[in-house]
């Protein structure tokens, strides 16, 4: 008997948990299905009051947000901040964590923490100032410059890791072999790391993809992100909720489809850093 | 030839070094240096000691933005942390972190703020947003949400805790299970209930991974900025102008940079000292 009493207590407390789990996937879920739905409803229906839950989908909103605004051109200008972001951010840090992973120097990879942790307005005065006198406020290199502030201290601190955990005969026989230092790091330590690489190359990616602060000051009318553009939308009073939904709808995709690929490596890399630091 | 145990790779780290001198520790710099000088538009600037934080000591709007950034902060810490250690160790009963879960789990905070703006626009709009109706089927009044002073901070802290508290809970699944496993299974046989188990063998050992996870939210939640200027600019009126809006209004709306400077620099020396306090308080819950 008092065995059956337990076995039916743990069978409840097993339900009880997944009916909290499948609450909490409903609470995270929802927002976003209104939001994608919403970009798929008829004009007229989407600030219908009541709201409607069943309607007929339709691209009106899409069509109009890309034929009636420059979205497709913002949509081009983030992917070209993002894209060379991360390049730029890959190229610096590969060496540097390397570097710093074979010397166990730690003070380089404290200092980006700080990068990390001031808030980006304190930083945007000066870089105002300074891209002003260079002339490129308004030019898409103002804005792969300061985005790769964000994207390099993340590349650093996802790849440490990688570079800790490598043999180093593998280099050391490299250098004995006549390899030359910037040959080593690309034939013997890049395949290695691949992994690493294709991590911190997704989350630097996603990273300034998402960045809002920096272009909102930043960037000009021909250099302006779909983050910007989307927010101008609001402020525009525009109370077309298609089209600003679907806009929300495109920017989403990218991180939320590249995250899926990197999914159980995701909170390692985005807590890098803390757990030392 | 040099021996390949002797080769110095120090050189590698260079490049690096000198873009973050130029893009963040000048800059650093020269806003320290524009907070101690009074500078008005069309007119030189010229320097004026601490000044600027005499002024911020003078400037009801300057405590405003204190006490809404601590109000902000310590609500928002609190929920995820509380919420995140609950759904955390539900995860890990329920061995429920995989595959479609998982994605459900780590899609909040992976959007970009301005979706998640956008999408708090549309659903908390006091009269066509969906939360109302919602409320109304269960019988609760309409709220303004947004649109309300007494309500815009904690309508934002629970966006925002919408959007972290998936990944707080994802730190604590990550730190449970690299916990020895059979501490708690000793616990079970010593006959210790589900909330002393909790309070006296789960949460002390958890303790430096929820310290990790607050420094995280720490950084984001004391800078706090993008989900507020989209959705309500720091209003109504001023009562959601935290910290960093007012540096941001000062700065780029006022164009008065020495003051703007000043509260930056103040923002700033707070995320430090904030995250210095829990590196302390790390090192005495370790075990």
């Amino acid at each position: 008997m008092v065995t059956r009493g337990l076995v039916t207590r743990r069978r409840v407390m097993r339900l009880l948990d997944s009916v909290q789990v499948g609450l909490v996937v409903l609470v995270l879920i929802a927002p976003v299905a209104w939001m994608v739905a919403s970009a798929f409803k008829p004009r007229t229906e989407v600030a219908a009051y009541p709201p409607r839950f069943l309607f007929t989908p339709v691209l009106d909103n899409f069509a109009e947000l890309f034929r009636r605004t420059d979205f497709l051109d913002n949509t081009l200008n983030s992917l070209i901040v993002a894209g060379g972001s991360t390049l730029l951010g890959l190229a610096l840090a590969f060496p540097a964590a390397f570097a710093m992973s074979w010397h166990r120097m730690s003070w380089p990879a404290t200092a980006t923490l700080f990068a990390r942790m001031a808030p980006g307005t304190l930083f945007l005065l000066p870089w105002l100032m300074m891209f002003t006198a260079l002339g490129l406020v308004g030019s898409l290199w103002a804005l792969v410059l300061t985005h790769a502030v964000i994207t390099l201290p993340v590349a650093i601190w996802v790849l440490l890791p990688y570079f800790d955990g490598m043999p180093r005969e593998l280099v050391e026989s490299a250098q004995i072999d006549g390899c030359r230092q910037h040959q080593t790091l690309l034939r013997v330590v890049l395949p290695i790391a691949m992994p690493g690489v294709v991590v911190a190359a997704i989350l630097c990616f996603v990273f300034s993809w998402n960045y809002f602060l920096f272009a909102l000051v930043l960037s000009g009318f021909d250099s302006k992100t779909a983050i910007v553009a989307s927010f101008n939308f609001i402020g525009e009073g525009v109370t077309n909720w298609g089209a600003l939904m679907a806009a929300a709808t495109v920017i989403a995709i990218p991180p939320l489809v590249l995250t899926l690929l990197i999914q159980r490596r995701l909170v390692g890399g985005l807590a890098a850093g803390a757990v030392k630091g | 030839m040099r021996r390949g145990g002797a080769t110095s790779f120090r050189w590698m780290v260079a490049p690096a070094l000198v873009f973050a001198a130029a893009m963040i520790v000048l800059p650093f710099l020269y806003a320290g240096w524009l907070s101690l000088q009074e500078t008005m538009i069309g007119m030189p600037s010229r320097f004026a000691g601490f000044g600027n934080y005499a002024r911020l000591a003078r400037d009801a709007e300057f405590w405003n933005g204190l006490r809404l950034t601590l109000l902000l902060y310590l609500l928002s810490l609190g929920l995820q942390l509380v919420a995140g250690t609950w759904l955390g160790l539900l995860l890990a009963r329920a061995d429920a972190a995989r595959g479609l879960v998982r994605t459900v789990l780590v899609s909040p905070f992976m959007l970009p703020p301005v979706v998640v703006g956008m999408m708090a626009i549309v659903i908390l709009d006091p009269g066509l947003g969906v939360a109302n109706y919602l409320l109304g089927q269960i019988g609760v009044a309409p709220r303004l949400f947004l649109a309300d002073p007494d309500t815009v901070i904690l309508t934002v802290a629970l966006v925002d805790t919408w959007q972290w508290t998936p990944f707080v809970a994802l730190i604590v699944l990550g730190g449970y299970l690299s916990l020895p496993q059979e501490l708690f299974e000793a616990a079970e046989i010593d006959g210790a209930g589900g909330w002393r188990r909790f309070w006296h063998v789960t949460l002390p050992l958890l303790a430096p991974t929820l310290v990790t996870a607050a420094v995280l939210r720490s950084v984001d939640l004391l800078r706090f900025f993008d989900v507020i200027y989209i959705t309500t600019s720091g209003g109504p009126g001023n009562a959601s102008t935290t910290l960093n809006i007012l540096a941001y209004r000062r700065g780029f709306e006022f164009f008065e940079f020495g003051y703007a400077a000043a509260i930056m620099v103040t923002l700033s020396a707070m995320v430090f000292g904030t995250v210095l306090a829990f590196a302390r308080l790390r090192r005495s819950v370790a075990w």
